[in-house]
């Protein structure tokens, strides 16, 4: 069964039958964690880096931005059972438009904001898969914690 | 024949966009018309007035008394809803199907267009322009030489590819690199046999800022902008992706900052339940 996660959304699941799976990241960024120990995976698909340029948005979406989304996200999966220091963290999306620069660049914003809060926090990124000028659709299976992305163009890889 | 033939006999057996979408936005452009007149250049085409009344009384309006006439729909929905549905029924059938040249499954290049109308014309209202209306419909049918232009990517898929990634040129420039003709030229060519306003032409073949003094037009600028804001939220973006040129000083010429632009994306992400039924409704 696959379990969509929209832009600006969510979802955690134990259900090992489950896939977990987000369309179209552009510099949007697609979080994915795993805890393999106890099969606990999670995605979330946020737009933005900062909730301080609309915080009412951010308290009725908080899935929308960098800040308010990835600590909705680790406590779901703790709830779950998974552990901070088993849970695997892989990124996707952030990309750019040509000559998209400096604070123009949502996509790299949207990276250094995660960036910085796992910096903060001593969290490892395991694998990522950001920048460049292509479109991302990352997949989890629950199950197996294996992630397949694919791009515009090409056929899915598991990575 | 030459391919540049061929691309135009292509054009003429193209279904053009009906014709009351061209009068509706004669009229709702010019300040002097009224309510009525809006509704009567509705009226007048009994296929789009069913359908119009088919999607007010849609159970996402939630009308208590259905709407039996386009003044009933105006007077229960307002006027910008209606012209809204009007526009769109006019350019859905032009972007079904898929475009298999371009990456783009059944649906996804109509989901792009419709998104990027609504963002444009919010840009459109937030600056104060006059015929946000137009630019809507320009920003909702910009990409309509991709529908043609698919067939002969496909074909030169490898080559164009090749060079956005390794000359670092855009996919507009790499299209007319390849093919000698890109998607936005295409666009106004098919724009003008449909006999579109020159304005519409023009926004149309101007759509990625081939030419960077086009920059200055507001409205060029503002359905440009909303196209790169489409392709960095990334929603029925096709093997294109993101490779076309950015260029901040639109934002400059519209009196927008990055923030204001990340509040569009944010806004975007708020409506988007919005433009879904939307899309299904049309």
């Amino acid at each position: 069964m696959k379990q969509i996660v929209g832009v600006a959304d969510m979802k955690v699941s134990n259900n090992p039958a489950e896939s977990v799976i987000t369309y179209s990241l552009g510099s949007c960024i697609g979080l994915v964690v795993y805890d393999p120990a106890v099969r606990v995976g999670g995605m979330l698909h946020y737009m933005l880096p900062e909730s301080s340029i609309d915080r009412e948005k951010a308290a009725a979406r908080p899935f929308m931005f960098a800040d308010t989304g990835i600590p909705i996200l680790f406590k779901t999966a703790y709830q779950l059972g998974a552990v901070k220091s088993r849970i695997r963290i892989y990124v996707a999306g952030g990309a750019e438009i040509l000559d998209q620069k400096g604070f123009f660049n949502i996509g790299k914003r949207n990276y250094m904001a995660l960036k910085k809060m796992f910096f903060k926090n001593n969290v490892i990124i395991h694998k990522q898969d950001v920048g460049g000028n292509i479109n991302r659709t990352v997949r989890l299976e629950i199950g197996t914690g294996d992630i397949y992305i694919k791009t515009s163009g090409a056929q899915e890889v598991k990575i | 024949m030459s391919s540049l033939q061929y691309l135009l006999a292509e054009i003429q057996n193209l279904k053009p966009i009906p014709a009351v979408a061209h009068q509706l936005l004669a009229v709702v452009d010019n300040p002097g018309s009224s309510m009525e007149d809006m509704a009567n250049v509705i009226q007048y085409d009994p296929v789009m007035t069913a359908n119009v009344l088919r999607a007010c009384n849609s159970a996402y309006f939630g009308l208590k008394h259905p709407a039996e006439s386009i003044k009933d729909a105006v007077n229960m929905l307002g006027t910008d809803q209606v012209i809204e549905l009007v526009l769109l029924k006019s350019g859905a059938a032009s972007f079904s199907g898929s475009q298999g040249g371009y990456g783009l499954e059944e649906g996804e290049m109509w989901r792009y267009s419709v998104s990027s109308a609504v963002i444009a014309k919010q840009m459109a209202a937030k600056i104060g322009l006059a015929n946000k209306n137009t630019i809507f419909t320009a920003s909702l049918v910009k990409d309509i030489g991709k529908i043609i232009l698919e067939k002969y990517v496909a074909r030169s898929r490898h080559k164009i590819l090749d060079l956005v990634e390794k000359e670092n040129l855009s996919f507009r420039e790499a299209e007319k690199k390849v093919l000698g003709i890109d998607h936005a030229e295409l666009g106004a060519m098919i724009a003008k046999t449909w006999k579109f306003s020159p304005k519409m032409v023009k926004i149309i073949r101007h759509h990625h800022l081939a030419d960077e003094t086009m920059i200055k037009d507001k409205e060029v600028a503002v359905v440009y902008l909303a196209d790169c804001i489409c392709m960095m939220i990334g929603v029925g973006v096709g093997d294109d992706g993101l490779a076309y040129r950015f260029r901040d000083q639109s934002l400059r010429e519209l009196g927008f900052g990055a923030d204001d632009m990340a509040l569009i994306i944010a806004a975007y992400g708020e409506n988007m339940q919005k433009i879904e039924n939307l899309l299904h409704m049309v």
